[in-house]
């Protein structure tokens, strides 16, 4: 991965985790705030709720007392006083009063608590009141709730009663409003709140008990969802809260406090359930808002993320890039690759130090190329002056010959003047011959390629030497082929090909004076065509080795030290290269690594051999 | 003479007074009746079929129509088209009435009379002899002459979809179950009526009646059970009991618990009080389909609760039973009644839930019973799927049926309700028959009473 790469990513990251944090802090912050909020509103709307509750119990209160004051009602409790009271008389008084007096239900109790008329269940007339004993006992009591059994259902009112009495016989009215929707739609709720009642006619939720003055098509599927809420409050019998999700989008969910509602009592029964709702719809649309900006905020932040990483670049990874592109030119043999140094900074700093580095470098290469031609131009002219001393000390001593036999035996002179000559031509010739090796080394030819079959030539040049290797008058070496015959022709120069095999095959005889074993050996390593020629000669040292291609080194008495350095510059111009793998006393094999498909040979011009010994 | 003097002045008094009063009470000819009924028949024609049987019916054909004979307040025949009648084995012949016409100036003839029955009953053989028709079929004579006492049976005179007929008053306008105006007839047999026309209104509720009433918009009025009690006596006058309340159930017993479990149900039931509360004190409660005015033994069937023997039958069968007791959702009246028999109901140990759906195992029946004992019977009858086997018979035949019908376990009375009719105090000289029937023949109005 670049460093402008890594540089963006830091700078996103940074960015984008920067934003996030901010975001959850202020959104951890608002959260506590709209739950403060929420808390002061469900508290405001519980003591609106009781003091609504408080006042519709006073006026419940006041118009049952009014009734329990009218004449029919004394007249109502003398008759009760005289006899019995009769109930076909008063079939649709609670009716009509209830009504007139808006009343949604009203009752007239006789004294042992029978129904003398009821608005509610007029057909109850002569049944006792189940709750009149504790009805009798809220006389004059403050307004309280009731859970209404009717005919097949229930309803919570607000109820309150009054007696009046003639003599000991009273005739009590019960009358009380239902607490049903309009009772909820009358709260003054603040924007976003509601409450629904539920009336706890069962121990089990009931979805038909829950109250919603807003409710919908789908009251009973969505009264399900506030079933566990509703049970908690049933079976703990205390206040709790809960957040109802009534879809998957988060402005419909609802922070609902179930704050349970108890009659008159000791046991003080558990008869409705007030349910306020908080929606959060404000919250998760700031929530959302807040999400929203985060994100474009951060979306900000990544695009001045990559303008900053850029810019950075421009600053900072682009001298890098060059250094590493001038690093990647030197290794490349550009000894002359300079990096550009702008301001004083550390990249700067490297960038210099990186030039002087090269300058260095170059310096000394040139210094070592010096010392290296200096040393080749010395051990040229030692190598010239010991191939020249020998023919030219003959030539010496036969002049001096021809001068003293000139002057000492001038009868001889004839003779030795003709052997002299034949010396002298002798030595000239082996003089031109030494001139001419140079000369041929100095103008090797470039390769002319053409497909060449790697094996034929192999077996050519070991049929050229099968004379000389059993040669009389010296050692026999024995020639072995070993030839894979998987290898085919190769893109080269047969006459130099040709050369180069012959020239290590003369250097093996040479290193077999006592005869030995010649091994010429082919084989496809890869892409590459191997020929191997191998003598069980006395072998080479490591030193030996390391210089063994160096031009005009040997170790022959009489070799020129030619031989391997054009072997090599054959090699080399194939786009091959030459190795030598040699022990003291166990023979060499040099390894000819030659590419099967054509390679330009300018490109592999500068290899170096690889020894190992 | 000073106490002589007095007494001539209370004399004179008296005298003015009586001679006024007897001026009040002289019946006076014109006048325009004001009536709204319940009914609301579809046809005025009495023969067709299709029109339930009701007395408000029977009170439009009786204005109308007439029919050949009529049965008074003690269950005889008397004359009224036909002036007498023989009967020779399975054959009757009755003697027509002369100079009657129909509304249209014809006059009345054994031929229209004979055409009038056949329509009326073609399995009748009916033949116009000269003043007189005759009529052969299995009947006995007092069930003959019962069947053409019957409103179906009236003569009617149909020319092209007009009806004629011989009775008071004669059709002005119809608008079929809203409206009808009649006129008085000034050449019936029986003499103009003393009322000029009668403008009748139908389909009106007891409320709505008795709304137009109190406002004046109303002469004469049909009243609930309930409304009776708070209706002015002196202007009031009901039938005997011709109407049962009783709890229907829509299928037969499945088995002999369930019969139990009726019975049950019949025995938890305060009749008394759903009767002096809930009706006012209107009606009779009932053990029996048929009331004892009509039957004469209907004080054999009980009519009272009886809450521990309902609750030693409903304790031999474990199972509860769930019932949904039905009613009208447009009479309040059946509504407490269902509520009132839940709640008795569950006295007894027995669940009732109360429905305004037609979905109801039982419900809150009103049963006619003013086509008389044997025909009202057999209508339940008919409607429990168990026909009766005779259409007429003696006092204990009918007792038996009745016994059977009541056994089918499908039919539980409570109450036998009469029917009652308020007029305004300047209608006189109405009357309502046993059957429910008004009588207006003779019925007039006092001068500036509208």
């Amino acid at each position: 991965m670049s460093f402008r790469r890594k540089l963006l990513i830091v700078f996103s990251l940074t960015v984008v985790l920067s934003v996030a944090g901010v975001a959850l802090a202020v959104l951890a912050l608002t959260r506590r705030a709209f739950e403060k909020n929420e808390e002061q509103q469900t508290t405001a709307l519980i003591t609106q709720f009781q003091r609504e509750f408080e006042r519709r119990g006073a006026d419940v209160a006041q118009r049952v007392e009014r009734i329990a004051g009218l004449d029919v009602v004394l007249r109502m409790a003398a008759a009760g006083h005289a006899t019995s009271v009769d109930s076909a008389q008063y079939l649709d008084f609670a009716r009509s009063v209830g009504e007139s007096w808006q009343l949604d239900f009203l009752e007239f109790l006789d004294e042992n608590g029978k129904i003398i008329s009821s608005e509610q269940s007029p057909a109850k007339f002569g049944y006792p009141d189940a709750a009149f004993e504790s009805l009798s006992r809220l006389n004059q009591q403050p307004a309280f709730l009731k859970l209404e059994e009717l005919q097949d259902s229930s309803a919570l009112g607000l109820f309150a009663v009054r007696a009046t009495r003639v003599g000991d016989h009273p005739v009590y009215v019960v009358g009380g409003r239902k607490l049903d929707k309009n009772f909820l739609s009358g709260l003054d709720l603040p924007p976003g709140m509601r409450v629904l009642l539920y009336e706890n006619r069962t121990d089990h939720f009931s979805p038909e008990s829950l109250l919603d003055p807003g409710a919908g098509k789908n009251e009973a599927s969505s009264a399900e969802k506030l079933a566990p809420l509703i049970s908690g409050v049933q079976h703990s019998g205390r206040e709790m809260a809960g957040l109802v999700k009534w879809s998957s989008d988060p402005a419909d969910e609802e922070v609902f406090h179930a704050i349970p509602l108890r009659g008159t009592g000791g046991e003080r029964p558990l008869l409705g359930i007030l349910m306020i709702g908080n929606s959060r719809a404000a919250y998760a649309d700031l929530k959302r808002r807040i999400r929203d900006s985060a994100l474009m905020v951060g979306g900000a932040g990544i695009f001045l993320a990559i303008l900053l990483s850029s810019w950075a670049a421009a600053r900072v990874t682009r001298p890098v890039e060059r250094l590493a592109q001038a690093a990647q030119d030197v290794a490349g043999g550009d000894w002359n690759a300079r990096v550009e140094v702008k301001g004083h900074d550390e990249i700067a700093q490297l960038a210099d130090a990186f030039n002087r580095m090269t300058s260095e470098l170059l310096a000394h290469k040139e210094r070592l190329v010096q010392t290296e031609r200096v040393a080749a131009w010395r051990e040229l002219a030692r190598r010239l002056a010991h191939e020249l001393k020998n023919p030219l000390f003959p030539l010496q001593l036969t002049v001096e010959n021809l001068v003293k036999a000139r002057t000492q035996n001038p009868e001889m002179f004839e003779e030795v003047f003709r052997e002299s000559s034949s010396t002298l031509l002798a030595e000239i010739s082996n003089l031109k011959g030494i001139i001419g090796r140079f000369s041929e080394f100095s103008k090797m030819p470039q390769p002319q390629l053409q497909m060449v079959p790697v094996n034929e030539t192999v077996r050519g040049v070991a049929q050229l030497f099968q004379a000389q290797l059993q040669a009389p008058g010296r050692k026999a070496i024995a020639c072995r082929l070993e030839l894979d015959e998987k290898v085919g022709s190769i893109d080269a120069d047969p006459e130099l090909l040709h050369r180069a095999i012959s020239n290590l095959v003369l250097n093996a005889m040479d290193a077999m004076p006592e005869g030995g074993t010649l091994t010429l050996r082919t084989r496809l390593d890869g892409g590459q065509a191997i020929i191997e020629v191998a003598d069980t000669g006395s072998g080479m040292t490591p030193e030996e080795c390391a210089r063994i291609f160096t031009p005009y080194y040997t170790s022959k008495q009489h070799g020129t030290g030619l031989g391997l350095a054009i072997v090599q510059s054959v090699v080399s111009d194939h786009g091959g290269r030459i190795s030598v793998k040699s022990e003291a006393g166990r023979g060499s094999t040099f390894v000819i690594e030659l590419p099967v498909e054509r390679r330009s040979p300018q490109r592999t011009h500068g290899e170096a051999p690889e020894n190992s010994g | 003479m000073k106490r002589s003097g007095w007494q001539w002045l209370a004399a004179s008094s008296l005298l003015i007074g009586a001679i006024a009063a007897g001026g009040e009470t002289r019946p006076r000819y014109g006048g325009t009746l004001r009536i709204e009924m319940s009914a609301a028949p579809a046809s005025l024609d009495p023969a067709e079929g299709n029109v339930p049987d009701s007395f408000g019916r029977r009170n439009i054909t009786a204005l109308i129509f007439d029919t050949l004979v009529k049965f008074d307040d003690a269950a005889r025949p008397e004359p009224v088209l036909a002036d007498s009648w023989q009967a020779a084995g399975q054959e009757l012949r009755l003697h027509l009435r002369r100079d009657v016409k129909f509304h249209d100036g014809s006059a009345m003839t054994p031929e229209s009379v004979a055409a009038s029955l056949r329509l009326e009953n073609p399995a009748w053989k009916v033949t116009a002899e000269p003043e007189s028709v005759s009529i052969q079929n299995d009947l006995a004579e007092d069930g003959l002459l019962a069947e053409l006492a019957l409103p179906r049976n009236a003569i009617v005179k149909r020319d092209s979809g007009k009806l004629n007929g011989t009775g008071p008053f004669r059709i002005v306008d119809w608008k079929a179950g809203e409206r009808l105006s009649l006129a008085a007839d000034e050449n019936c047999w029986r003499g103009r009526p003393f009322l000029d026309a009668i403008e009748i209104e139908m389909g009106k509720s007891y409320r709505d009646q008795m709304t137009a009433l109190q406002l004046g918009r109303a002469d004469l009025v049909e009243i609930a059970a309930g409304q009776v009690r708070h209706t002015d006596q002196r202007s009031m006058a009901s039938s005997k009991p011709i109407e049962l309340i009783a709890l229907w159930f829509a299928k037969g017993p499945s088995s002999p618990e369930e019969n139990a479990l009726r019975s049950t149900l019949s025995l938890s039931v305060d009749r008394t009080a759903i009767r002096d509360v809930l009706l006012q004190g209107t009606g009779e409660t009932a053990g029996s389909i048929l009331p004892n005015w009509m039957s004469g033994y209907g004080f054999v069937f009980s009519a009272k609760a009886d809450l521990v023997r309902a609750r030693q039958l409903r304790g031999q069968i474990s199972p509860a039973p769930s019932w949904k007791i039905g009613y009208s959702p447009d009479d309040p009246l059946d509504r407490l009644l269902a509520e009132r028999i839940a709640l008795n109901a569950r006295d007894a140990g027995l669940f009732l839930q109360t429905t305004s759906t037609p979905s109801a195992d039982l419900r809150i029946a009103h049963l006619p019973l003013e086509s008389g004992p044997w025909s009202s019977l057999g209508q339940i009858a008919d409607q429990i799927g168990a026909p009766l086997a005779k259409e007429h018979g003696s006092l204990e035949e009918l007792y038996a049926a009745e016994r059977t019908v009541l056994a089918s376990g499908r039919i539980i009375p409570l109450l036998q309700l009469p029917v009652s009719y308020a007029a305004f105090a300047g209608l006189q000289n109405w009357a309502v028959r046993p059957d429910a029937t008004l009588n207006l023949e003779n019925a007039w109005m006092e001068s500036g009473a509208q």
